[in-house]
Protein backbone atom coordinates (compact mmCIF):
# COMPACT_ATOMS: atom_id res chain seq x y z
CA UNK A 1 0.00 0.00 0.00
CA UNK A 2 0.97 3.86 -0.92
CA UNK A 3 0.99 5.68 2.42
CA UNK A 4 1.30 9.35 2.75
CA UNK A 5 2.86 10.93 6.40
CA UNK A 6 1.94 15.13 6.34
CA UNK A 7 4.54 16.38 8.71
CA UNK A 8 6.55 19.32 9.32
CA UNK A 9 9.65 17.64 9.75
CA UNK A 10 11.18 14.27 8.01
CA UNK A 11 12.93 13.13 11.03
CA UNK A 12 12.17 12.44 14.59
CA UNK A 13 9.26 10.23 15.28
CA UNK A 14 7.88 10.80 11.05
CA UNK A 15 11.06 8.83 10.48
CA UNK A 16 10.78 6.07 12.82
CA UNK A 17 7.17 5.69 11.91
CA UNK A 18 7.99 5.62 8.12
CA UNK A 19 10.74 2.54 8.78
CA UNK A 20 8.09 0.80 10.52
CA UNK A 21 5.52 0.81 7.78
CA UNK A 22 8.71 0.40 5.32
CA UNK A 23 9.51 -2.93 7.52
CA UNK A 24 5.83 -4.11 6.79
CA UNK A 25 6.72 -4.04 3.20
CA UNK A 26 4.31 -0.24 2.16
CA UNK A 27 5.79 2.57 -0.04
CA UNK A 28 6.15 5.55 2.30
CA UNK A 29 6.33 9.37 1.52
CA UNK A 30 6.93 12.11 3.87
CA UNK A 31 4.95 15.41 2.55
CA UNK A 32 6.59 18.44 4.36
CA UNK A 33 5.60 22.06 3.54
CA UNK A 34 8.24 22.15 0.65
CA UNK A 35 6.96 19.21 -1.09
CA UNK A 36 3.45 19.13 -0.35
CA UNK A 37 1.11 19.95 -3.42
CA UNK A 38 -2.18 19.76 -2.44
CA UNK A 39 -4.27 18.86 -6.03
CA UNK A 40 -4.77 15.40 -7.83
CA UNK A 41 -1.14 13.73 -6.94
CA UNK A 42 -2.37 13.16 -3.84
CA UNK A 43 -4.72 10.88 -4.97
CA UNK A 44 -2.06 8.30 -5.79
CA UNK A 45 -1.50 7.57 -2.00
CA UNK A 46 -4.07 4.71 0.05
CA UNK A 47 -3.84 6.39 3.26
CA UNK A 48 -2.36 9.40 4.74
CA UNK A 49 -0.94 9.70 8.46
CA UNK A 50 -1.63 12.97 9.63
CA UNK A 51 1.65 13.87 12.22
CA UNK A 52 1.54 17.76 11.98
CA UNK A 53 -1.14 19.46 12.32
CA UNK A 54 -0.69 23.14 11.10
CA UNK A 55 -3.94 24.30 9.14
CA UNK A 56 -1.92 25.47 6.00
CA UNK A 57 -0.83 22.99 4.53
CA UNK A 58 -1.69 19.69 6.63
CA UNK A 59 -4.95 20.13 7.65
CA UNK A 60 -5.96 21.48 4.31
CA UNK A 61 -4.13 18.55 2.55
CA UNK A 62 -5.92 16.40 5.22
CA UNK A 63 -9.59 17.50 4.35
CA UNK A 64 -8.62 17.58 0.43
CA UNK A 65 -7.98 13.47 1.12
CA UNK A 66 -10.77 12.92 3.14
CA UNK A 67 -12.79 14.72 0.68
CA UNK A 68 -12.03 12.15 -2.03
CA UNK A 69 -12.23 8.87 -0.60
CA UNK A 70 -8.73 8.39 1.05
CA UNK A 71 -8.43 7.76 5.21
CA UNK A 72 -6.42 10.33 7.41
CA UNK A 73 -5.40 9.07 10.41
CA UNK A 74 -5.87 10.43 12.91
CA UNK A 75 -8.75 12.07 11.21
CA UNK A 76 -8.36 15.68 9.54
CA UNK A 77 -11.20 17.25 12.30
CA UNK A 78 -10.06 16.03 15.67
CA UNK A 79 -6.42 17.06 14.22
CA UNK A 80 -7.73 20.63 13.36
CA UNK A 81 -9.63 20.59 16.66
CA UNK A 82 -6.90 19.61 19.05
CA UNK A 83 -4.61 22.15 17.42
CA UNK A 84 -6.61 25.21 18.24
CA UNK A 85 -6.85 26.10 21.97
CA UNK A 86 -10.37 26.99 22.15
CA UNK A 87 -11.70 24.28 19.97
CA UNK A 88 -9.22 22.12 21.95
CA UNK A 89 -11.19 23.33 24.90
CA UNK A 90 -14.54 23.00 24.12
CA UNK A 91 -13.50 19.04 23.10
CA UNK A 92 -12.83 18.91 27.10
CA UNK A 93 -15.34 20.24 28.16
CA UNK A 94 -17.66 18.21 25.32
CA UNK A 95 -16.40 14.97 27.25
CA UNK A 96 -19.03 15.93 30.30
CA UNK A 97 -17.24 15.25 33.18
CA UNK A 98 -13.75 16.20 32.32
CA UNK A 99 -12.42 19.68 33.88
CA UNK A 100 -9.83 21.81 31.94
CA UNK A 101 -8.71 25.30 33.70
CA UNK A 102 -10.83 28.59 33.22
CA UNK A 103 -9.67 31.19 30.08
CA UNK A 104 -9.72 34.53 28.88
CA UNK A 105 -9.55 35.34 25.27
CA UNK A 106 -9.54 39.10 23.70
CA UNK A 107 -7.51 41.26 22.47
CA UNK A 108 -4.87 42.69 24.61
CA UNK A 109 -6.86 45.85 25.00
CA UNK A 110 -9.80 44.02 26.17
CA UNK A 111 -7.88 41.79 28.39
CA UNK A 112 -6.57 44.73 30.23
CA UNK A 113 -9.75 46.54 30.78
CA UNK A 114 -11.30 43.04 32.08
CA UNK A 115 -9.35 41.44 34.45
CA UNK A 116 -8.07 42.07 37.93
CA UNK A 117 -5.21 41.52 39.95
CA UNK A 118 -7.30 39.00 41.39
CA UNK A 119 -7.45 36.96 38.01
CA UNK A 120 -3.37 36.40 38.48
CA UNK A 121 -1.64 34.30 37.74
CA UNK A 122 -2.32 33.23 34.51
CA UNK A 123 -0.87 30.99 31.86
CA UNK A 124 0.00 32.64 28.23
CA UNK A 125 -0.45 29.56 25.64
CA UNK A 126 -0.17 30.52 21.63
CA UNK A 127 -3.96 30.41 20.33
CA UNK A 128 -3.35 27.64 17.67
CA UNK A 129 -0.29 25.51 19.25
CA UNK A 130 -0.78 22.48 21.04
CA UNK A 131 2.44 20.84 23.70
CA UNK A 132 4.16 23.56 25.88
CA UNK A 133 6.00 25.43 23.71
CA UNK A 134 5.39 29.42 23.67
CA UNK A 135 3.76 29.31 27.18
CA UNK A 136 4.93 31.33 30.33
CA UNK A 137 3.52 32.29 34.01
CA UNK A 138 2.31 35.99 33.42
CA UNK A 139 1.69 37.38 37.34
CA UNK A 140 0.03 40.79 35.70
CA UNK A 141 -1.32 42.01 32.27
CA UNK A 142 1.62 44.58 31.93
CA UNK A 143 3.86 41.35 31.53
CA UNK A 144 2.53 40.69 28.26
CA UNK A 145 4.02 42.34 25.17
CA UNK A 146 1.43 42.38 22.68
CA UNK A 147 0.22 44.57 19.45
CA UNK A 148 -3.26 46.26 20.50
CA UNK A 149 -5.15 43.85 18.28
CA UNK A 150 -3.30 40.85 18.94
CA UNK A 151 -5.00 37.89 20.23
CA UNK A 152 -4.37 36.25 23.73
CA UNK A 153 -5.45 33.05 24.87
CA UNK A 154 -4.48 32.81 29.13
CA UNK A 155 -5.35 30.35 31.38
CA UNK A 156 -5.91 30.25 35.19
CA UNK A 157 -2.58 28.52 36.88
CA UNK A 158 -3.61 25.50 38.23
CA UNK A 159 -1.58 24.78 41.68
CA UNK A 160 -0.61 20.86 41.10
CA UNK A 161 1.47 18.04 40.16
CA UNK A 162 2.27 17.97 36.58
CA UNK A 163 2.07 14.87 34.64
CA UNK A 164 2.25 13.86 30.57
CA UNK A 165 0.02 11.06 29.74
CA UNK A 166 0.72 8.74 26.81
CA UNK A 167 -1.16 5.81 25.74
CA UNK A 168 -1.43 3.81 22.81
CA UNK A 169 -3.81 1.30 22.13
CA UNK A 170 -4.65 0.42 25.60
CA UNK A 171 -1.20 1.12 26.72
CA UNK A 172 -1.04 3.99 29.12
CA UNK A 173 2.53 5.42 30.22
CA UNK A 174 2.49 8.69 32.98
CA UNK A 175 5.36 10.64 33.40
CA UNK A 176 5.92 13.42 35.97
CA UNK A 177 7.04 16.70 35.19
CA UNK A 178 8.06 19.60 35.83
CA UNK A 179 5.64 22.15 35.66
CA UNK A 180 5.06 23.97 32.08
CA UNK A 181 8.20 22.05 30.73
CA UNK A 182 7.70 20.41 26.80
CA UNK A 183 8.06 16.69 26.12
CA UNK A 184 11.13 17.36 25.49
CA UNK A 185 12.20 18.05 29.20
CA UNK A 186 13.54 14.84 31.82
CA UNK A 187 10.48 13.37 33.17
CA UNK A 188 9.91 10.62 35.89
CA UNK A 189 8.08 7.30 34.83
CA UNK A 190 5.14 6.48 37.99
CA UNK A 191 2.55 3.71 37.62
CA UNK A 192 -0.54 5.13 36.53
CA UNK A 193 -3.69 6.05 39.21
CA UNK A 194 -6.93 5.00 38.96
CA UNK A 195 -8.42 8.35 38.32
CA UNK A 196 -5.74 8.68 35.46
CA UNK A 197 -6.63 5.78 33.70
CA UNK A 198 -10.15 6.06 34.02
CA UNK A 199 -9.75 9.83 32.16
CA UNK A 200 -7.47 8.82 29.63
CA UNK A 201 -10.14 5.87 28.18
CA UNK A 202 -13.14 8.28 28.55
CA UNK A 203 -11.06 10.30 26.52
CA UNK A 204 -10.05 8.08 23.82
CA UNK A 205 -13.48 6.23 23.58
CA UNK A 206 -15.55 9.79 23.32
CA UNK A 207 -12.79 10.80 20.03
CA UNK A 208 -12.16 6.94 19.02
CA UNK A 209 -8.14 7.84 19.47
CA UNK A 210 -6.15 5.23 18.41
CA UNK A 211 -2.90 7.05 20.03
CA UNK A 212 -2.01 10.55 21.90
CA UNK A 213 -1.49 12.34 25.32
CA UNK A 214 -2.86 14.53 27.74
CA UNK A 215 -1.08 16.58 29.60
CA UNK A 216 -2.93 16.32 33.22
CA UNK A 217 -2.53 18.91 36.42
CA UNK A 218 -3.66 17.51 40.12
CA UNK A 219 -4.59 19.90 41.95
CA UNK A 220 -3.45 19.92 45.17
CA UNK A 221 -6.11 21.62 47.59
CA UNK A 222 -8.83 19.36 45.53
CA UNK A 223 -7.05 16.52 44.15
CA UNK A 224 -9.28 16.92 40.71
CA UNK A 225 -7.31 16.43 37.46
CA UNK A 226 -7.28 18.98 34.84
CA UNK A 227 -6.86 18.69 31.22
CA UNK A 228 -4.39 21.69 30.43
CA UNK A 229 -3.12 20.16 27.19
CA UNK A 230 -3.91 17.54 24.46
CA UNK A 231 -2.48 16.34 21.28
CA UNK A 232 -3.18 13.74 18.84
CA UNK A 233 0.07 12.75 18.14
CA UNK A 234 3.31 14.06 20.21
CA UNK A 235 6.65 12.73 19.73
CA UNK A 236 6.73 10.09 22.31
CA UNK A 237 10.44 11.20 23.25
CA UNK A 238 9.73 10.23 27.00
CA UNK A 239 7.79 6.86 26.43
CA UNK A 240 9.70 4.71 28.90
CA UNK A 241 7.05 1.98 28.75
CA UNK A 242 7.74 -1.17 26.98
CA UNK A 243 8.53 -1.39 23.38
CA UNK A 244 9.09 0.66 20.59
CA UNK A 245 5.82 2.77 20.23
CA UNK A 246 6.88 4.17 16.61
CA UNK A 247 6.11 0.31 15.72
CA UNK A 248 3.05 -0.25 17.88
CA UNK A 249 1.67 3.64 16.23
CA UNK A 250 2.01 1.49 12.81
CA UNK A 251 0.20 -1.40 13.85
CA UNK A 252 -2.92 0.05 14.98
CA UNK A 253 -3.25 2.56 12.10
CA UNK A 254 -2.85 -0.24 9.58
CA UNK A 255 -5.44 -2.07 11.70
CA UNK A 256 -7.76 1.11 11.55
CA UNK A 257 -7.10 1.69 8.03
CA UNK A 258 -8.37 -2.02 7.45
CA UNK A 259 -11.49 -1.90 9.36
CA UNK A 260 -11.99 1.03 7.19
CA UNK A 261 -11.85 -0.53 3.95
CA UNK A 262 -13.82 -2.98 4.97
CA UNK A 263 -16.68 -0.47 6.06
CA UNK A 264 -16.66 0.63 2.19
CA UNK B 1 -40.42 41.31 21.01
CA UNK B 2 -37.74 39.07 19.21
CA UNK B 3 -34.58 39.12 20.72
CA UNK B 4 -31.55 39.58 18.38
CA UNK B 5 -27.76 39.58 18.95
CA UNK B 6 -24.83 41.01 16.70
CA UNK B 7 -21.75 40.03 16.71
CA UNK B 8 -19.59 42.71 14.84
CA UNK B 9 -16.58 44.63 14.87
CA UNK B 10 -16.26 48.39 14.85
CA UNK B 11 -15.57 48.71 10.95
CA UNK B 12 -18.62 46.52 10.47
CA UNK B 13 -20.45 48.76 12.57
CA UNK B 14 -19.61 52.11 11.08
CA UNK B 15 -19.16 51.65 7.66
CA UNK B 16 -21.50 48.75 6.65
CA UNK B 17 -24.91 48.39 9.21
CA UNK B 18 -25.41 51.61 10.71
CA UNK B 19 -28.78 51.64 8.25
CA UNK B 20 -29.74 47.87 8.98
CA UNK B 21 -29.18 48.27 12.72
CA UNK B 22 -31.93 51.83 12.93
CA UNK B 23 -34.73 49.49 10.87
CA UNK B 24 -33.54 46.27 13.09
CA UNK B 25 -34.30 48.07 16.19
CA UNK B 26 -37.91 49.47 15.32
CA UNK B 27 -38.54 45.18 14.85
CA UNK B 28 -36.31 43.80 17.58
CA UNK B 29 -34.44 43.95 20.80
CA UNK B 30 -31.03 44.69 19.57
CA UNK B 31 -28.16 43.73 21.16
CA UNK B 32 -24.41 44.63 19.73
CA UNK B 33 -21.08 42.51 20.98
CA UNK B 34 -18.36 43.83 19.67
CA UNK B 35 -15.14 42.16 18.92
CA UNK B 36 -13.01 44.29 19.97
CA UNK B 37 -14.06 44.81 23.08
CA UNK B 38 -15.64 41.33 24.08
CA UNK B 39 -13.32 38.77 26.09
CA UNK B 40 -14.55 35.18 26.05
CA UNK B 41 -14.23 32.73 28.68
CA UNK B 42 -15.26 29.77 30.42
CA UNK B 43 -18.25 31.18 32.06
CA UNK B 44 -18.89 33.67 29.13
CA UNK B 45 -22.94 32.53 28.13
CA UNK B 46 -25.90 33.29 29.77
CA UNK B 47 -28.01 34.41 27.12
CA UNK B 48 -31.87 35.17 26.38
CA UNK B 49 -31.26 35.90 22.51
CA UNK B 50 -33.41 34.52 20.12
CA UNK B 51 -31.34 34.33 17.20
CA UNK B 52 -27.47 35.87 16.80
CA UNK B 53 -26.03 37.36 13.70
CA UNK B 54 -22.19 37.22 12.12
CA UNK B 55 -21.24 40.84 10.74
CA UNK B 56 -17.50 39.97 10.50
CA UNK B 57 -14.96 36.81 10.00
CA UNK B 58 -12.39 37.86 13.40
CA UNK B 59 -10.94 35.55 15.42
CA UNK B 60 -13.20 36.73 18.48
CA UNK B 61 -16.31 36.99 16.60
CA UNK B 62 -15.96 33.42 15.27
CA UNK B 63 -15.03 32.50 18.47
CA UNK B 64 -18.02 33.85 20.06
CA UNK B 65 -20.08 32.08 17.25
CA UNK B 66 -18.58 28.83 17.80
CA UNK B 67 -18.97 28.88 21.87
CA UNK B 68 -22.55 30.46 21.73
CA UNK B 69 -23.45 27.23 18.59
CA UNK B 70 -21.74 24.61 21.09
CA UNK B 71 -23.25 25.46 24.34
CA UNK B 72 -26.85 26.95 23.26
CA UNK B 73 -29.59 26.09 20.75
CA UNK B 74 -29.97 29.41 19.74
CA UNK B 75 -29.65 30.20 15.96
CA UNK B 76 -26.32 31.59 14.36
CA UNK B 77 -26.35 33.33 11.19
CA UNK B 78 -24.04 32.32 9.61
CA UNK B 79 -22.42 29.48 11.45
CA UNK B 80 -18.34 29.56 12.70
CA UNK B 81 -18.64 26.67 10.12
CA UNK B 82 -19.89 28.25 7.07
CA UNK B 83 -18.12 31.47 7.96
CA UNK B 84 -14.66 29.43 8.36
CA UNK B 85 -15.64 27.49 5.42
CA UNK B 86 -15.64 30.14 2.98
CA UNK B 87 -12.93 32.31 4.68
CA UNK B 88 -10.69 29.63 3.57
CA UNK B 89 -10.68 29.42 -0.34
CA UNK B 90 -9.32 25.98 -0.67
CA UNK B 91 -11.52 24.38 2.01
CA UNK B 92 -14.87 25.79 0.15
CA UNK B 93 -13.39 24.68 -3.22
CA UNK B 94 -12.69 21.06 -2.08
CA UNK B 95 -16.32 20.41 -0.94
CA UNK B 96 -17.73 22.34 -3.47
CA UNK B 97 -16.33 20.13 -6.08
CA UNK B 98 -16.76 17.16 -4.66
CA UNK B 99 -20.82 17.55 -3.92
CA UNK B 100 -20.62 18.47 -7.47
CA UNK B 101 -20.76 21.90 -7.83
CA UNK B 102 -19.28 23.40 -10.80
CA UNK B 103 -15.95 25.22 -10.22
CA UNK B 104 -13.13 26.39 -11.83
CA UNK B 105 -9.82 24.03 -11.41
CA UNK B 106 -7.89 24.92 -8.51
CA UNK B 107 -4.45 23.29 -6.94
CA UNK B 108 -2.89 24.49 -3.69
CA UNK B 109 0.99 24.63 -4.12
CA UNK B 110 4.39 26.03 -2.94
CA UNK B 111 4.79 29.61 -4.03
CA UNK B 112 7.74 28.85 -5.66
CA UNK B 113 6.21 26.11 -7.69
CA UNK B 114 5.40 26.36 -11.60
CA UNK B 115 1.81 27.01 -12.01
CA UNK B 116 0.12 24.60 -12.74
CA UNK B 117 -2.63 26.33 -15.74
CA UNK B 118 -1.78 28.13 -18.38
CA UNK B 119 -4.21 30.82 -17.47
CA UNK B 120 -4.75 31.52 -14.16
CA UNK B 121 -5.78 33.69 -11.02
CA UNK B 122 -3.99 33.42 -7.85
CA UNK B 123 -6.24 34.16 -5.62
CA UNK B 124 -6.14 35.08 -1.01
CA UNK B 125 -5.94 31.80 0.48
CA UNK B 126 -7.50 33.16 4.08
CA UNK B 127 -10.33 36.02 2.98
CA UNK B 128 -10.71 37.44 6.51
CA UNK B 129 -8.95 41.14 6.18
CA UNK B 130 -11.08 43.85 5.26
CA UNK B 131 -9.03 45.35 2.57
CA UNK B 132 -9.98 44.59 -1.02
CA UNK B 133 -8.89 42.60 -4.11
CA UNK B 134 -6.14 44.07 -6.22
CA UNK B 135 -5.01 42.26 -9.06
CA UNK B 136 -1.80 42.41 -10.99
CA UNK B 137 -2.71 41.24 -14.60
CA UNK B 138 0.51 39.50 -16.87
CA UNK B 139 -0.05 38.58 -20.43
CA UNK B 140 2.06 35.80 -20.89
CA UNK B 141 2.44 34.35 -24.64
CA UNK B 142 -1.41 35.03 -25.35
CA UNK B 143 -2.10 33.70 -21.70
CA UNK B 144 -3.70 35.47 -18.79
CA UNK B 145 -1.97 35.51 -15.43
CA UNK B 146 -3.78 37.07 -12.34
CA UNK B 147 -1.86 37.96 -8.55
CA UNK B 148 -4.22 39.28 -6.35
CA UNK B 149 -1.97 41.51 -4.46
CA UNK B 150 -3.18 40.42 -0.87
CA UNK B 151 -1.95 36.59 -1.90
CA UNK B 152 1.54 38.01 -2.59
CA UNK B 153 1.56 39.62 0.58
CA UNK B 154 0.35 36.74 2.61
CA UNK B 155 3.57 34.44 1.40
CA UNK B 156 5.92 37.94 1.96
CA UNK B 157 4.26 38.29 5.40
CA UNK B 158 6.57 36.86 8.10
CA UNK B 159 3.82 36.69 10.38
CA UNK B 160 2.09 33.96 8.21
CA UNK B 161 3.94 30.78 8.18
CA UNK B 162 3.00 29.50 4.92
CA UNK B 163 4.33 29.87 1.75
CA UNK B 164 1.43 28.76 -0.14
CA UNK B 165 -0.67 30.18 -3.80
CA UNK B 166 -3.81 28.51 -4.17
CA UNK B 167 -4.51 28.56 -8.61
CA UNK B 168 -7.85 28.87 -10.01
CA UNK B 169 -7.91 28.38 -13.16
CA UNK B 170 -9.09 31.56 -15.29
CA UNK B 171 -12.46 31.40 -17.30
CA UNK B 172 -12.83 34.18 -19.50
CA UNK B 173 -16.26 35.60 -19.44
CA UNK B 174 -18.12 38.59 -20.81
CA UNK B 175 -20.32 38.72 -17.48
CA UNK B 176 -19.54 38.30 -14.40
CA UNK B 177 -22.54 37.37 -12.01
CA UNK B 178 -23.71 37.90 -8.62
CA UNK B 179 -26.11 36.17 -6.69
CA UNK B 180 -27.00 37.34 -3.21
CA UNK B 181 -29.19 34.99 -1.09
CA UNK B 182 -30.65 35.57 2.24
CA UNK B 183 -32.42 32.06 3.03
CA UNK B 184 -33.90 31.48 -0.20
CA UNK B 185 -34.66 34.92 -1.35
CA UNK B 186 -32.55 35.35 -4.23
CA UNK B 187 -31.54 38.29 -5.74
CA UNK B 188 -29.48 38.29 -9.13
CA UNK B 189 -27.21 40.86 -10.52
CA UNK B 190 -24.25 41.35 -13.67
CA UNK B 191 -21.72 43.75 -14.14
CA UNK B 192 -18.73 43.53 -16.50
CA UNK B 193 -15.65 41.54 -14.62
CA UNK B 194 -13.83 43.13 -12.43
CA UNK B 195 -10.34 42.87 -13.90
CA UNK B 196 -12.05 44.58 -16.92
CA UNK B 197 -13.53 47.68 -15.07
CA UNK B 198 -12.82 48.07 -11.20
CA UNK B 199 -15.55 49.80 -10.64
CA UNK B 200 -17.98 46.81 -10.26
CA UNK B 201 -20.70 49.13 -9.54
CA UNK B 202 -20.65 51.50 -12.35
CA UNK B 203 -21.70 48.54 -14.41
CA UNK B 204 -23.79 46.31 -12.26
CA UNK B 205 -27.72 45.79 -13.24
CA UNK B 206 -30.36 43.69 -11.84
CA UNK B 207 -31.69 40.48 -14.05
CA UNK B 208 -34.00 38.17 -14.12
CA UNK B 209 -33.47 35.03 -12.37
CA UNK B 210 -31.37 32.71 -14.04
CA UNK B 211 -32.75 29.01 -13.11
CA UNK B 212 -28.87 27.64 -13.33
CA UNK B 213 -27.98 30.05 -10.81
CA UNK B 214 -30.26 29.36 -8.72
CA UNK B 215 -30.18 25.69 -8.34
CA UNK B 216 -25.84 26.04 -8.36
CA UNK B 217 -26.56 28.81 -5.53
CA UNK B 218 -29.05 27.30 -3.85
CA UNK B 219 -27.43 23.91 -3.40
CA UNK B 220 -24.03 25.74 -2.37
CA UNK B 221 -25.89 27.44 0.22
CA UNK B 222 -27.25 24.37 1.54
CA UNK B 223 -23.36 22.46 1.22
CA UNK B 224 -21.88 25.43 3.07
CA UNK B 225 -24.30 25.75 5.63
CA UNK B 226 -24.69 29.60 4.61
CA UNK B 227 -27.99 31.34 5.37
CA UNK B 228 -26.86 34.69 3.91
CA UNK B 229 -24.37 34.96 0.87
CA UNK B 230 -22.79 36.45 -2.02
CA UNK B 231 -21.66 34.25 -4.65
CA UNK B 232 -19.80 35.11 -7.90
CA UNK B 233 -19.87 33.37 -11.02
CA UNK B 234 -18.66 33.59 -14.63
CA UNK B 235 -19.91 32.18 -18.04
CA UNK B 236 -17.38 30.12 -19.90
CA UNK B 237 -17.47 30.44 -24.08
CA UNK B 238 -19.07 27.09 -23.86
CA UNK B 239 -22.01 28.48 -21.99
CA UNK B 240 -21.16 26.77 -18.64
CA UNK B 241 -21.55 28.88 -15.61
CA UNK B 242 -18.51 27.90 -13.05
CA UNK B 243 -18.66 29.51 -9.30
CA UNK B 244 -15.64 31.49 -8.81
CA UNK B 245 -16.05 32.90 -5.09
CA UNK B 246 -18.66 32.63 -2.27
CA UNK B 247 -18.65 35.05 0.53
CA UNK B 248 -20.24 34.79 4.16
CA UNK B 249 -21.12 38.61 4.53
CA UNK B 250 -23.48 39.93 1.89
CA UNK B 251 -23.13 43.62 1.53
CA UNK B 252 -26.88 44.47 1.52
CA UNK B 253 -26.35 47.62 0.81
CA UNK B 254 -26.25 46.89 -2.75
CA UNK B 255 -29.67 45.52 -3.03
CA UNK B 256 -32.83 48.11 -3.23
CA UNK B 257 -34.05 48.12 0.39
CA UNK B 258 -31.73 45.16 1.02
CA UNK B 259 -31.25 46.49 4.66
CA UNK B 260 -34.82 45.74 5.37
CA UNK B 261 -35.04 42.40 3.12
CA UNK B 262 -32.27 41.01 5.42
CA UNK B 263 -33.44 42.49 8.91
CA UNK B 264 -37.31 41.07 8.22
CA UNK B 265 -35.51 37.96 6.84
CA UNK B 266 -33.46 37.18 10.34
CA UNK B 267 -36.39 37.81 12.23
CA UNK B 268 -37.80 35.13 10.59
CA UNK B 269 -34.91 32.99 11.57
CA UNK B 270 -35.37 33.69 15.48
CA UNK B 271 -36.10 30.73 17.85
CA UNK B 272 -39.60 30.29 17.98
Amino acid sequence: MKIGILSKRTGFFTEKLKESFENKGHNVKVYTKENLCINKTLLENDLYVMKSKDQIPFVYAGYYAEANGIPVIPNTEISYKHKNRLEAHLLIKNVGSLLSPPYYYGTIESLKNNLKDKDFPLILKPTTSSGSVGIKVINSINEIDAESNEILYLEKFINGTHYIVYFIGNEICTLEKVPLENEHSEMTKIDTSEDIKALIFKWKSKYNLLFGHLDIVKEIYSGKLYIVDSGTFPQFVNWKCEGDPASKIANLILKKYEELKSKL
Amino acid sequence: MVNIGIITDKFHLEHKISEFLKYLKTKAKVTIYIEESCILGSNYLKTDKDLFFVKGKGKIIIALARLIENETTIPVINSPRAILLTMNRFLNSTLLQKEGIKIPDFSFIPYDYPPPFEDFIVKNIIDQKKYKFRPLIKKNNGHINVFDERAINEVDNEKENYRYFYYQKFIKSKWEYKVYGFGEDLFFYKQIPILVNPNKMETRKKIDEIQELKEMSLKAMKIIDLKAASLDFLKSKSGEYFLTDVNSLPNFNYIENGYKKFADFLISQAKK
